[in-house]
């Protein structure tokens, strides 16, 4: 069990507080942060998410920029504090419709009515908004969405695309409607992860997806939901060694190596017809995770390339394919290379006519980098720096330079080829036509091409 | 309710509390909600609203739940410094606990077992043991925890009204949430106790295992960890066991499945089936990988499991080295473990691939990171002898990038390999040999220099090389001057020409006459007599053939493996530690005592209640329980000049311990006057700030020279830099005239800190019934601060030393001071808690090093500049805290003068 949960800004600030033992000294948000803070004196380097000092055993995560704690005198389970602390993170977030130091500091009372239900004396009671709902009675005064982060991998809906109605994610799920009347909707968001690792020679090293079936539910009554996946859908890689799944690739299954399901998901026909059946809890939650190892044709291709220019000089060129439709479209690209660290200047040539690029070499950790706004599927887009050095590179310069790493973010694509067929929401009258957003997107995880 | 809850944070003209008291009083009920929530808002950020108390409690005769939970959460917080005024609220509290509306029932009952104030405590009992048995769900779980909340405070109670039995009947409660609620409530009970309390029985068991399918999230959690102290009585049962708890595998919630493979792992001991193990080695393995999909920290705690689980059971993961490899984007934490665990399942079929990825670990940007992959490749070579040669090229190659700090890694490294591999590798010496220069760290030179000694006979020039170490024999560490002190040996026996004669002279003469460093001087002496009687056994003890290593780097000793792997899913298996060796809790039960600190003005809240009988290791130390958990640590009291006076202050709960006023040490010889009695009136105070067995006290006299008796002292300390306040009130009998009473008053830290830069002065308040309040001002001296724990080891002396930058150093000289002699002026040091850490001799100079810590673990590492008998004397101190540099060289001033 628990002795403190607090909520520190980045500052150090105390922004939420409560003590359930007594049996921690006071000034441990004054020690934490202290500790955290000057992990190594360095700056550099982060602390892990679970300490001692002094007898007190501290957990942390790090959520849209606020530090959650728990701390503790005993040797309690450290994956359930963690856990606990993401999930009051995000039951929060269902309250408020958004996680800020604002909208905490704005809903105070709230928030500790919401800790005394989901924690009695250190112990977990629960932490699923549906169960809260019947227990908490302050209402949520919503905080203006503007510019403010929203926690989670949904967030990623509401940059760029208009498809989306942007404001869903920042709604609270008790809150009423100015207007009323609750807008009767369901989104299902199907998020996957993906981490390559390109060898020198551009082969496939290492490739993974982790991918989430989310959803977030605004219906009211909660009607019973019939999800139905793909239905050549595997799990498990079976008895096989890891080296011969390859040879399921070109077959069109979707082999998953494991996957796990929220617990109002009813898997009764699933092994039949691969559809999970549930009646979606109020707030968000992740009805579905899996991971694949299968291989998959990654949505980029990097060739990266450094070649020394004279004793003093480099050159590096990198290019980047886009290898999705051309009915795709990647946002948010961004690529870094740590360059030498006797690296002085670089000077950087587009292609000619590139718009919304933009390229930096940060001179404190030697590292280049390229944004690209977008790319369209089928493109491809290169870029030549001209690198100069404080000192001969002794041929070492693709040593010591390198790894290409990218990060991007791409709507409506994903790469597992796992669907959701169709989503049937149970009905209880002839008018009852709810909306329903399903929504795919990928996002680098760990996007690395080595030099 | 409109507009933002942030406007209860606003302050106004009128003066806060009067007219939040007004508000509190309103006839309308909204305006009065307004009002608790205003209160509410200055309780969390810290403002003492604790006179609104009566107000409050006012408000809570309400069937508003909203209100109702506002005045709740204030009377927890501030019950404990109003019991009198607490007992108000109790008749609401009964009456509430049965309200037929269970939420408020619940509510009561919750909230009576947060007060932990022995009067309402004795009233919370009818209630509790009519919500035990409740017909709401809801209401039988709260009071379930509230048994829990009972034991801790009044652990007699509890056992004398039969609670616990009521509580072993919930373990049957049709509601799942209720039997996991009464589960964790007597684990800990358990946990807490010495007497059998929740033994499972195969009857609970299988009812638990009912309960399991149906448990939230979390409850699966207490359950399964309450059932992991299960013993199965056989390979049949423990099967069984299994079965029911394989399927939590599945779960998405990262802590259930740790705990299930907790559990798992421990039947699987009494499983003889190899293929039932086989089996279930299979079924952990893709959820165990699963967690590595989690966020960074829970993954942190999943790798720190796995390092053990892969330890006992190697071939649950043996195929999935690859899940373990880096992504450039994981936290270093992260990192570290997974190459921990990347080495323990390197084989000769994954090798290839596990170099690879290494030899791109050690270009990466994080120093440590790239030291630790460096290292991984080595310790990769000690583990697979058909391996070995492509580590070897592996490093070489990274040593010819001529990164300093790879060279130096890839060195040590190498070093062992040659250990473990004999006569097989030493054609690359040559190369080790070129990057001699750039060696700056103590481990990688006594590496090398190992290496040159050794293999001396191969070396062309070695004599040279090893000159070139000598010229700085006296200023290396201890490690390198021990293994130059070898080799020079090994060279000689080796090579017995003119050269090596006069080095081996100069190195033994440096290494006995000129050190004090006792391991260097035996070996020295050792070295010395052998080869001046017996050249040929000096050969044959140095010489001889050195037994062949393995990696055990890292790998824990069996027993301790065993212990830590039934600690899987806990603390203990991060921190990879046995519990007792950073659990401190105290059985709080243990120590029941009378509450009341009540005394107006001198309110202490829970917290600090907890702080001073719990959280300084060195008052826990005086209390038996935690003691003997805590081997590790000094126990105070053996040593205490005033043992029992200490035990009782701590036994006590510090609550108006009596101090007697004879006690002899209680009267300091010589106690500075602050109050003179020209100004007291007749009247005089002396004091100082004193420590006594780790425990601060406020040393005073009181000498009434006034024709009055004296009588209802007390006293008050403004905010200062530390926090200092008094822990109990001031124990002070009526003075007659011309009598005096001395005492000794418990002290607090960090209890009323003044903001601002950090200074000496402590502002005291006194007054009694006769006279008018006196107010006089203390030096606080920063050595009555100095814990007992400030020693250090040398090695994390000088880490320390190196790790803080250098504008952490300041400097100071006193011209007037003088040291006659070491030891004494360490003895004296030592007294006040300064420990010595090492000295050497700087021309005729002695340079001393002492460490020493203040609470909240801020260390002072000292440097002593001074000739012996000449008046200056030269400080040096690095710390974290350079703010308080100027405080410490007034505390070093006075204890080099005393």
């Amino acid at each position: 069990m628990i002795s403190q949960f607090f909520v520190l800004s980045q500052r150090g600030d105390n922004i939420v507080f409560r003590d359930y033992r007594g049996d921690v000294p006071k000034g441990s948000t004054e020690i934490f942060f202290r500790k955290v803070k000057f992990w190594k004196e360095d700056g550099e380097e982060e602390a892990p998410p679970v300490f001692n000092i002094d007898g007190v055993n501290y957990f942390h995560v790090k959520i849209v920029g606020l530090l959650f704690v728990a701390t503790t005198r005993v040797n309690v389970s450290p994956s359930l504090v963690l856990e606990l602390l993401q999930r009051i993170a995000r039951v929060i977030k269902d309250y408020l419709g958004i996680l800020s130091e604002d909208s905490l500091r704005k809903n105070f009372v709230l928030v500790y009515e919401l800790l005394d239900e989901v924690i009695d004396f250190g112990y977990v009671q629960t932490t699923s908004t549906e169960v809260l709902k019947s227990y908490v009675f302050n209402e949520p005064i919503v905080t203006g969405a503007a510019h403010l982060p929203a926690l989670g991998p949904a967030s990623l809906f509401m940059q760029g695309t208009k498809r989306m109605p942007g404001t869903a994610i920042t709604k609270s799920v008790v809150a009423n409607e100015p207007g009323g009347r609750k807008r009767e909707e369901i989104f299902v968001d199907i998020i996957e992860k993906i981490s390559v690792t390109f060898s020198s020679s551009g082969y496939i090293l290492t490739s993974e997806i982790d991918g989430t079936i989310q959803m977030k539910s605004y219906l009211t009554g909660n009607p019973e939901i019939r999800l139905a996946l793909n239905e050549d859908v595997c799990i498990g890689r079976g008895g096989r060694s890891f080296y011969d799944y390859i040879s399921s690739a070109g077959s069109g299954t979707v082999v998953l190596d494991d996957c796990n399901f929220h617990e109002s998901v009813h898997l009764d026909s699933f092994d039949m017809d691969r559809t999970l059946t549930l009646v979606p809890p109020d707030g968000e939650f992740p009805v579905m995770n899996y991971r694949m190892t299968q291989e998959f044709k990654p949505p980029f291709r990097i060739t990266a390339l450094i070649e020394e220019a004279g004793p003093l000089r480099a050159e590096v060129i990198i290019k980047i394919r886009a290898e999705f439709p051309s009915n795709v479209t990647a946002n948010t690209i961004a690529v870094q290379m740590p360059l030498p660290t006797y690296t002085t200047r670089v000077s950087f040539e587009l292609e000619p006519g590139a718009v919304g690029q933009t390229t930096d070499f940060k001179e404190a950790n030697k590292r280049l980098e390229w944004g690209l706004k977008k790319i369209v599927g089928g493109a491809e887009h290169t870029l030549r720096a001209k690198l100069t050095f404080s000192q001969e590179s002794h041929g070492n310069v693709t040593k010591e330079a390198g790894p290409v790493s990218m990060t991007f973010t791409i709507p409506m694509y994903n790469a597992s080829r796992l669907q959701v067929k169709y989503l049937q929401i149970e009905k209880r009258s002839k008018s009852y036509n709810p909306y329903r957003w399903v929504r795919y997107i990928t996002q680098a995880n760990s996007y690395v091409a080595r030099i | 309710m409109s507009g933002h809850d942030s406007k209860y944070f606003s302050t106004t003209k009128k003066g806060e509390i009067p007219e939040l008291k007004e508000e509190l009083n309103s006839q309308y009920k909204d305006k009065r909600k307004d009002a608790v929530k205003k209160v509410i808002a200055a309780m969390t950020v810290g403002k003492d609203v604790s006179s609104l108390f009566t107000d409050v409690v006012n408000c809570m005769q309400t069937e508003n739940l909203e209100l109702k939970k506002l005045v709740y959460l204030y009377l927890i917080n501030y019950a404990k410094s109003q019991p009198d005024l607490a007992i108000l609220a109790v008749n609401t509290f009964v009456k509430d606990s049965q309200d037929p509306n269970p939420l408020i029932r619940a509510l009561a009952v919750r909230t009576m077992g947060c007060i932990r104030v022995d009067k309402i405590t004795e009233y919370l009992c009818d209630p509790l043991q009519r919500c035990l048995k409740d017909d709401d769900p809801y209401v039988r779980k709260t009071a379930a925890i509230c048994v829990a909340k009972l034991y801790d405070i009044n652990a007699e109670l509890v056992e004398d009204r039969g609670f616990l039995d009521s509580l072993k009947d919930l373990i049957s409660d049709n509601n799942p949430m209720v039997v996991a609620n009464a589960v964790a409530a007597l684990a800990e009970i358990q946990e807490n106790s010495t007497r059998p309390i929740f033994e499972i029985t195969s009857n609970t068991l299988s009812k638990l295992l009912t309960a399991l399918n149906e448990c939230t999230e979390w409850g699966q959690v207490f359950i399964l960890d309450a059932l992991s102290r299960y013993k199965a009585e056989d390979a049949r049962e423990a099967e069984n066991i299994v079965e029911r708890v394989t399927p939590r595998l599945q779960h998405a919630n990262c802590a259930v499945v740790l705990s299930a493979v907790k559990m798992i792992l421990q039947q699987m001991e009494l499983i003889t089936s190899t293929d039932v193990v086989r089996n279930l080695c299979k079924k952990m393995a893709p959820p165990l990988v699963t967690l590595l999909s989690a966020e960074p920290e829970i993954q942190y705690v999943a790798l720190r499991n796995i390092n053990l689980i892969v330890q006992k059971r190697p071939t649950i993961l043996a195929h999935e080295i690859k899940v373990f490899f880096c992504k450039y984007n994981d936290p270093i934490y992260v990192k570290m473990e997974k190459l921990e665990i990347m080495i323990k399942l390197a084989s000769d079929r994954n090798i290839d691939q596990v170099l690879l990825e290494f030899k791109e670990y050690a270009t990466e940007v994080d120093v440590d990171f790239v030291r630790k992959a460096v290292r991984a490749i080595g310790r990769c070579a000690i583990k697979l002898e058909r391996a070995a040669e492509r580590c070897i090229s592996v490093l070489l190659e990274l040593i010819k990038i001529k990164v300093n700090y790879v060279v130096q890694e890839a060195i040590i490294v190498i070093k062992d390999i040659f250990r473990r591999y004999p006569n097989t590798y030493e054609s690359i010496i040559a190369t080790l040999c070129e990057s001699l220069d750039t060696l700056d760290e103590p481990e990688a030179k006594a590496s090398m220099i190992w290496i040159i000694g050794e293999y001396a006979e191969r070396i062309d020039n070695a004599d040279e090389l090893l000159e070139g170490f000598l010229e700085s024999f006296p200023e290396e560490p201890a490690q390198v001057q021990l293994q130059l002190l070898t080799a020079a040996v090994k060279l000689f026996l080796k090579k017995p020409t003119e050269g090596p004669q006069q080095m081996i002279q100069a190195v033994l003469n440096n290494a006995t006459v000129e050190t004090d460093n006792p391991d260097l001087r035996d070996r020295a002496y050792i070295y010395w007599r052998l080869l001046s009687t017996d050249p040929e056994a000096a050969k044959d003890v140095v010489l001889a053939e050195k037994p062949v290593i393995s990696d055990d780097s890292n790998q824990l000793d069996p027993t301790l493996l065993d212990e830590l792997l039934a600690n899987i899913a806990t603390l203990s298996s991060v921190y990879h530690k046995p519990p007792e060796a950073f659990v401190t809790r105290l059985k709080t039960t243990s120590l029941k005592t009378e509450d009341d600190y009540s005394e107006a003005g001198y309110s202490e809240s829970p917290a600090h209640a907890a702080e001073s009988s719990a959280s300084p290791p060195s008052s826990s130390s005086n209390v038996p329980d935690a003691a003997s958990r805590q081997p590790d640590q000094p126990l105070a009291t053996a040593a205490s000049p005033v043992p029992d006076l200490i035990g009782d202050l701590i036994g006590l709960d510090n609550s108006n311990s009596l101090v007697p006023v004879d006690q002899p040490a209680a009267a300091s010889p010589s106690l500075p006057v602050l109050l003179p009695a020209s100004t007291g009136q007749g009247l005089q105070i002396s004091a100082q700030l004193v420590r006594r067995d780790g425990q601060i006290f406020y040393s005073l006299l009181f000498e009434n020279g006034s024709p009055l008796l004296l009588d209802g002292f007390m006293i008050q300390f403004n905010k200062n830099t530390f926090g200092l306040a008094a822990v109990g009130p001031l124990q002070v009998p009526p003075l007659q005239p011309g009598t005096s009473a001395a005492t000794l008053l418990p002290m607090i830290l960090f209890k009323n800190v003044a903001p601002g830069p950090p200074n000496s002065l402590l502002q005291v308040a006194v007054k009694n019934n006769q006279q008018p309040v006196w107010y006089f001002n203390d030096k606080i001296s920063l050595h009555v601060f100095f814990t007992e724990d400030g020693r250090m080891e040398r090695a994390t002396f000088l880490e320390t030393w190196k790790s803080l930058p250098d504008s952490n150093e300041v400097l100071k000289d006193y011209p007037g001071l003088v040291i006659n002699s070491v030891e004494s002026t360490l003895d004296k040091l030592a007294a006040s808690n300064m420990f010595f850490i090492a000295k050497r001799k700087n021309a005729n100079q002695e340079v001393l090093y002492l460490s020493a810590k203040i609470p909240q673990g801020i260390p002072f590492l000292t440097e002593l500049t001074a000739a012996l008998g000449i008046p200056s004397v030269k400080c040096a101190v690095k710390t974290p805290s350079p703010e308080l540099a100027p405080l410490f060289f007034e505390a070093m001033e006075s204890l080099l003068k005393s």
